[in-house]
């Protein structure tokens, strides 16, 4: 059976990516994972709400990292973005968009509703090619420290149970209603083709 | 003599991917094997795919479902290259859609098939006459046809989206473009000719409207799965934005859907359904063709619980629609 291919994705507005962080839970395990954010542009907190860093996709981590050890080391050390772009930065170059890769996936997972609609909007606007399906769905995950772990794990344990299925079409109903109750969070999905 | 030499040397690759892909035990090998090959005979020499066609179709006994997946992949892209391997390869497919052991064979024969069936007939249109291998072929691909719309009714899920994804093929390859349609590529009963004896266009055309209402009827069942239901719901859209003068049936059909939503559906599948709908209607909205129908679309877009800003935004720009009245 082939290995699933999985993609998380989440929104360019902090890259304190809950999707990033679901990675070394999933390396561990037999499924490919990517990330992505489906934004305009990658946006970091800053130093008020009103003021955030923001950068064009194609920028690296370590650019970002550097930039901001500049602007301002001790409030970056202190909010935990500093450590998170190390981890980033050691994981893959850069923040990568979702619109713009013509990889073919089995399933897409977003942290966030919002997410979610952009990625529908995305496969909606394309014209299907060779109509493979790919499997999108969105478990709503708070964009906080705490939120993140546990979202990883729930992301990660979905994913496993994707990647058991012999038959994901089949299955994939039945899974995310599990998972739900399980989990206690609703799902969202929907199917869309390549 | 260059060319030769390239030639030769793509040869020998391939003979010796292929030989040693009959050797091997790993079944992951055995599929890199096949995709080099591929790759190597469509889009470096694809004088070679004459040579090489049965030796790779021969895979497609292979006890290892992708590597029959595989197969399936070289059989597609072979036609697309060359419409000759179509008849050579018919047979194969017709098999390769009863495979028994493995539904995901079975759903990527569909897509195949799908391809190959819009292919043959862009074929059968071009050609300054049709033998009697096209014909041949041509009637068998009509049989998977008429196998694959049955599929709706399959025990397995995965195969009923295909099904309809298929469906949603036939009706735009078999239908004419109409003014005001999305702009597409794609080939359509336009390409072919009123003499074509085999493929009428006026029976193709028939067929389209049967296959489509089929849609409509699977769209409506009391008991179809959430995933078949929104997909079912994305292919009568696409085909409303292709083909107007379907628009008022499918929003008839988004009507009674969202009236009458399947009882089987748990709570979180119906919030994704009702989403689903919303985009759709939203997409359908910015249609200028689906002007007559602003009202309907509107009234169930306000039950969705789309906001006016967002239905303002979908609205098409008053000059198209103005034009659209005259």
């Amino acid at each position: 059976r082939r290995p699933r291919d999985v993609i998380t994705v989440q929104l360019s507005r902090v890259v304190q990516s809950r999707a990033l962080r679901a990675h070394p839970v999933h390396g561990k395990k037999s499924f490919t994972v990517q990330s992505f954010g489906t934004g305009d542009k990658v946006k970091l907190p800053g130093s008020a709400p009103n003021k955030p860093n923001i950068y064009d996709f194609g920028t690296t981590y370590e650019h970002i990292y550097r930039d901001l050890q500049e602007k301002d080391r001790s409030l970056y050390t202190q909010n935990g973005l500093l450590h998170m772009l190390d981890r980033n930065r050691r994981i893959k170059p850069g923040p990568q968009r979702l619109q713009e890769c013509s990889d073919k996936f089995d399933v897409v997972i977003s942290c966030e509703e919002r997410v979610y609609d952009q990625i529908l909007e995305m496969f909606e606007s394309r014209e299907p090619v060779d109509n493979t399906p790919v499997h999108v769905i969105n478990i709503d995950i708070q964009d906080n420290h705490e939120e993140a772990t546990i979202g990883a794990f729930l992301i990660c344990d979905l994913c496993t149970q994707l990647e058991d299925s012999q038959d994901l079409e089949d299955d994939i109903d039945e899974l995310l209603q599990e998972f739900e109750s399980k989990a206690k969070r609703q799902v969202l999905h929907c199917v869309q083709f390549y | 003599m260059a060319a030769m030499e390239v030639g030769n040397d793509v040869q020998e690759q391939c003979v010796e991917l292929l030989n040693e892909a009959a050797l091997l035990t790993d079944d992951v090998k055995k599929v890199a094997n096949l995709k080099k090959v591929q790759e190597l005979i469509i889009h470096q020499d694809p004088a070679l795919l004459d040579n090489f066609l049965d030796e790779v179709v021969a895979f497609q006994s292979d006890t290892n479902a992708e590597v029959r997946r595989a197969v399936l992949g070289f059989i597609e892209e072979a036609c697309r290259k060359d419409h000759e391997m179509v008849p050579k390869v018919v047979a194969n497919l017709s098999l390769l859609l009863q495979d028994s052991f493995s539904v995901a064979v079975v759903k990527r024969t569909i897509q195949a098939i799908g391809n190959i069936y819009k292919i043959t007939l862009q074929w059968l249109s071009q050609a300054r006459s049709v033998t009697d291998l096209m014909d041949s072929a041509w009637s068998m691909l009509g049989q998977m046809k008429r196998q694959i719309i049955s599929y709706v009714d399959h025990d397995n899920d995965g195969v009923r989206t295909m099904a309809v994804k298929f469906m949603e093929m036939v009706v735009l390859l078999q239908t004419y473009s109409e003014p005001g349609s999305l702009k597409r590529q794609e080939f359509c009963l336009d390409g072919v000719p009123m003499t074509l004896k085999i493929a009428r266009p006026r029976k193709l055309e028939e067929e389209a409207r049967t296959v489509f209402a089929e849609m409509i009827k699977f769209h409506g069942s009391p008991h179809i799965s959430s995933v078949n239901l929104m997909a079912c719901m994305g292919s009568l859209t696409l085909i409303a934005r292709c083909r107007p003068s379907f628009i008022g049936q499918v929003i008839s059909a988004l009507e009674s859907l969202h009236a009458n939503l399947p009882p089987t559906l748990s709570k979180s599948q119906v919030n994704s359904v009702r989403k689903h709908m919303k985009m759709q209607l939203l997409n359908l909205l910015k249609h200028p063709a689906s002007y007559d129908s602003h009202r309907n679309i509107c009234t169930l877009l306000t039950d969705l619980g789309a906001s006016q800003s967002e239905v303002a935004r979908a609205m098409p720009p008053v000059e198209e629609l103005r034009k659209r009245q005259r």
